[in-house]
């Protein structure tokens, strides 16, 4: 390949610098392209593709901080699974994507390098944790990129930014390589300007690996072609993703789109979900007593830089740790050692476990009666202000309470543009059964040709 | 508050995290409303017959028991803070409870 189109992408990403969205700086990143544009596979199906990849999944190329000054300068010394498998497939990788500190958060305002900003509202967020590589998808910088959920933290910047943001099953995507934040739930996840740009990068990246135990032994995800009609499918609205104080705008661009699902065809009926509410108080047991564990590597000793102030290990370990952590990454690892310490084990963390199975079973219910998909708001609002709702966790927490439910069940899912509310991106979510990812995206291939994404709702 | 000032510092000792004093007022009162949201949990019926749920595949596959480690580009000096003769290096041990 010519050095031009790999010039051509590094103008594009520079471009966008404004929006806070890349921590590549463009010097290595033009460097890095170039050597990667002449070493690309011309046979690959990704061939000269440019995918930015969030900065929590190890790459060769680049450093990987993950949002945080504890591995500020961090180089991996091997790379993610999903990484190798886009640069076997002829894609290039397009720097790494500023985040929420260890992907905590649903905001990208909790960065050690500064927020990310919205790309059509400067003052507005783009959503979190995978918020920049949805806003440089959004800002037509790269067609894809690569972000990771533990909780929605693909969907719901998919669905601010007005992008595609899938989702897959558990175990569809090898973890290797992708820093571990709250293993039970992580996945890497992709985003793109359409449903076909997600779901082929999406196919790349999935399949088996030996080296990570929790991805099932399949093969790699076949797309589906896009169908005339969805005739036979039968879809199910959750009544409790459908509350009373929803968003009007949000429940406007919803009843537009199911309005659309009916047209193709497809068979609409109201369903229920009936542990739906207690979703986000278990997501917030499990996740932050997972965190506190996986992040206790972080002590100093063996990556990242060492922070002053030290007389013994152990004085070495809590003030690099103190220093190292911003605060919500610091709340987590309080709150998840919290809920596992002796006396509390059982009151929060075995019942937020057993609510887990409850959540999981509810699924498997509807699908028993039938049902193929779910279609659901991604978010209850569109994007908000930035500060908006950084002194109140709970109220952050909040924003994820429709997507928390498709990772604790381990099911695939995915959000794409249905409408807009004053030019700010409505997202609509569907949600599949596991492993039926090509069923979800069909559905999202017929629903993208027809909904009215750019129109007020 | 359900967690008070001292039960903070505790925790923040167990996970081994240096927390400021002027700090701890602050955290202390988030903690607390964090675990009394999480805590709506309680109000649910208990019930031991219900199993943890864990994704991901059904049977554990087994691997043959070989050593088999990852190739690395290059080596821990490389991203250790100190790392000498295949050793990390750390401050004395004598402290240490």
């Amino acid at each position: 390949m010519s050095d031009a189109p790999a010039k051509a992408v590094a103008d594009r990403l520079v471009k966008a610098k404004r929006l806070n969205a890349l921590l590549t700086p463009p010097k290595d990143l033009r460097k890095s392209l170039s050597a990667q544009a002449a070493a690309a596979r011309p046979t690959g199906v990704l061939y000269g593709m440019p995918v930015a990849v969030k900065d929590n999944i190890c790459t060769l190329e680049f450093t990987t901080s993950c949002g945080s000054r504890i591995l500020e300068g961090y180089r991996s010394p091997y790379e993610a699974t999903a990484v190798a498998k886009l640069k076997a497939a002829g894609a290039l990788i397009a720097g790494k994507t500023n985040c929420d500190e260890f992907a905590m958060g649903s905001s990208t305002e909790h960065s050690a390098y500064g927020r990310v900003l919205h790309p059509l509202d400067k003052t507005r967020v783009p959503g979190g944790s995978s918020g920049g590589s949805a806003a440089l998808v959004a800002a037509g910088a790269v067609p894809a990129a690569l972000g990771s959920e533990t909780g929605g933290s693909v969907r719901q910047p998919a669905a601010f930014c007005g992008v595609v943001g899938i989702k897959p099953t558990y175990g569809r995507v090898s973890r290797w390589g992708l820093v571990a934040f709250g293993s039970s739930l992580d996945q890497i996840g992709v985003f793109g300007r359409s449903v076909h740009d997600a779901a082929r990068v999406l196919s790349v990246i999935s399949g088996r690996d030996p080296r990570d135990a929790t991805c099932e032994d399949r093969d790699p995800l076949r797309l589906p072609t896009v169908p005339e009609s969805l005739q036979g499918f039968v879809i199910g609205l959750p009544r409790e993703y459908f509350p009373a104080e929803l968003d009007p705008a949000v429940r406007r661009a919803c009843d537009r789109a199911v309005r659309h699902l009916k047209d193709l065809g497809a068979s609409v009926r109201e369903v229920s979900l009936p542990h739906t509410p207690y979703a986000v108080p278990t997501y917030y047991v499990i996740a932050p007593a997972e965190a506190s564990s996986n992040l206790a590597r972080y002590d100093g000793v063996r990556y990242g830089p060492r922070f002053d102030g030290h007389a013994d290990v152990r004085s070495l370990y809590r003030t690099t740790r103190g220093q190292g952590f911003g605060p919500e990454v610091r709340r987590r690892i309080l709150v998840g050692t919290y809920v596992l310490s002796s006396g509390y084990y059982d009151a929060y963390y075995r019942r937020a476990q057993q609510m887990r199975s409850l959540i999981a079973q509810d699924f498997r219910n509807v699908w028993d009666r039938g049902v193929d998909l779910l279609f659901t708001p991604t978010v209850p609002t569109p994007a908000f202000k930035a500060g908006e709702k950084l002194a109140d966790p709970i109220a952050m927490y909040m924003s994820d309470v429709f997507t928390v439910t498709a990772n604790l069940a381990g099911l695939p899912a995915m959000s794409l543009p249905i409408g807009r509310v004053k030019g700010l991106p409505i997202g609509g979510q569907l949600i599949g059964q596991a492993f039926l990812e090509d069923e979800m995206i069909e559905a999202a291939y017929a629903l993208e040709r027809v909904v009215p994404a750019t129109d007020e709702a | 508050m359900s967690v008070s000032r001292e039960e903070a510092l505790r925790i923040a000792q167990l996970a081994e995290l240096d927390v400021d004093d002027a700090a701890l007022p602050e955290l202390a009162e988030q903690m607390s409303r964090i675990i009394d949201y999480v805590a709506q949990l309680s109000a649910v019926p208990a019930n031991g017959t219900v199993k943890a749920f864990v994704p991901g595949p059904d049977a554990i596959r087994f691997r043959a028991d070989e050593v088999n480690p990852a190739p690395l580009a290059f080596g821990p000096a490389e991203f250790a803070p100190a790392f000498k003769e295949g050793f990390f290096l750390v401050p004395k041990l004598d402290q240490f409870e």
